[in-house]
């Protein structure tokens, strides 16, 4: 009974491994080869280093210099379809976002207090 | 680190309490060899998050948003049902205890490791890519302050605290209660659960409606507070909340409820056959 249970313990680990693996694999975003943008988001700024950027992979290197947690979102030209996102980054905290959008013209926001429409800035691709 | 604390608090608050009433409900109903099921299950969460999420940190790749966002959904959906199913459980065996049928109880509701096992692995596995990453984002950073993993840190930590400071109070109810209180949090939880999953699945672009707004009530229940903190952690209440979301909650919440309060409470009638069944036997 002690070794079925660790059996059965083992098997669910490695399924549930392997689930998330498979997820990685097939949707992950190399950060290699990707144009890497530095973004720094205080309280009431957010600077992003560069905002243009050539087709291909893009990677946000978001760092909250702030006192409030701060998330980075690159949304669409409607300002609302969210191309990609990263929350939880909390003060002294760096966190990468990486995307691969398509030639055309973006809003990226930072957004202290993880509340409001955030502190947006055009950004363009291609 | 302040900011860090709540965020460690908040990631790891309902998990913690989960954890907490399975621990409390496998010891009085004496299924104390069903926590080693329930540690592994902890352990294979943790241990997988940990690991996928140094992957993600150190290696070359990164996970795409759409993928966060789905592998967050998608658990949270399968934490529901494990979840829901917890509570009809526990009120299976709440009626055989109130018709001290205690002996036939356990062959009427045995439970196997396995399900044990993937209920603490979902409760706490579901959002610990999310905690995972951010864990080891303040790792990251401990070159120039050590503040921001040393919050994160303290705020799980506490988390914990609050959940086995739940499993000892649940050992002082008297069992009618300790099975209703605790079904009843437990569907809370689970529809604060069911909403977040919505949210996750709007925001990968997979379900519709992420500006559909319900409500906003960020000006009242500001985040970064104690008590947006403590209402996210464990209802899962977002003070921006699409209409989806909430009717999901709704058409989950009320019919659930309903059935759990139904079937935790044994007819007057019914309860008289039963014992006179079981004097009979």
């Amino acid at each position: 009974m002690r070794r079925n249970g660790r059996t059965v313990a083992l098997v669910g680990t490695v399924a549930l491994a392997a689930a998330v693996m498979a997820g990685c694999s097939s949707k992950s975003d190399s950060t290699e080869g990707a144009t890497i943008i530095d973004v720094v988001s205080t309280d009431d700024s957010c600077t992003v280093s560069q905002t243009t950027a050539p087709g291909g992979k893009v990677a946000f290197a978001v760092r909250n210099a702030g006192t409030k947690v701060t998330e980075f979102y690159l949304y669409g030209a409607d300002g609302k379809t969210i191309i990609g996102e990263v929350e939880n980054i909390g003060p002294g905290v760096s966190r990468t976002m990486t995307a691969t959008p398509d030639a055309g013209t973006y809003i990226t926001a930072c957004k202290p207090g993880e509340t409001g429409d955030g502190i947006r800035a055009e950004f363009s691709v291609g | 680190m302040f900011a860090n604390f709540l965020i460690g608090l908040r990631e790891g608050l309902e998990a913690a309490l989960v954890v907490g009433i399975l621990v409390a409900y496998l010891r009085r109903t004496d299924r104390q060899h069903l926590l080693r099921s329930l540690w592994a299950g902890v352990a294979a969460a943790v241990g997988v998050s940990l690991l996928f999420g140094a992957i993600l940190t150190y290696g070359p790749r990164g996970l795409s948003f759409k993928a966060q966002e789905t592998i967050g959904g998608v658990l949270s959906l399968l934490a529901v049902g494990v979840v829901t199913w917890m509570v009809f459980w526990m009120a299976k065996t709440a009626r055989f205890m109130k018709a001290e049928l205690e002996d036939r109880m356990d062959a009427a509701v045995a439970v196997g490791t396995f399900s044990v096992f993937l209920l603490a692995a979902l409760a706490v596995g579901r959002e610990g890519l999310e905690t995972a990453l951010f864990l080891w984002a303040a790792a990251q950073a401990t070159g120039s302050s050590t503040s921001p993993l040393l919050g994160a840190v303290i705020g799980l930590a506490l988390a914990v605290a609050i959940g086995w400071a739940l499993t000892q109070t649940a050992v002082r109810f008297s069992l009618a209660t300790f099975f209703r209180r605790s079904g009843v949090l437990l569907v809370i939880i689970a529809a604060g659960v069911l909403s977040y999953g919505i949210h996750d699945l709007q925001e990968a672009g997979i379900l519709p409606g992420l500006n559909s707004i319900a409500f906003d009530l960020s000006s009242t229940i500001r985040p970064g507070t104690w008590l947006a903190t403590l209402l996210k952690g464990t209802f899962n209440f977002s003070p921006v909340t699409t209409t989806l979301e909430v009717f999901a909650w709704l058409s989950y919440i009320v019919p659930t409820m309903v059935l759990f309060l139904r079937c935790s409470k044994l007819p007057s009638n019914t309860s008289r056959t039963v014992n006179r069944q079981a004097a009979n036997a």
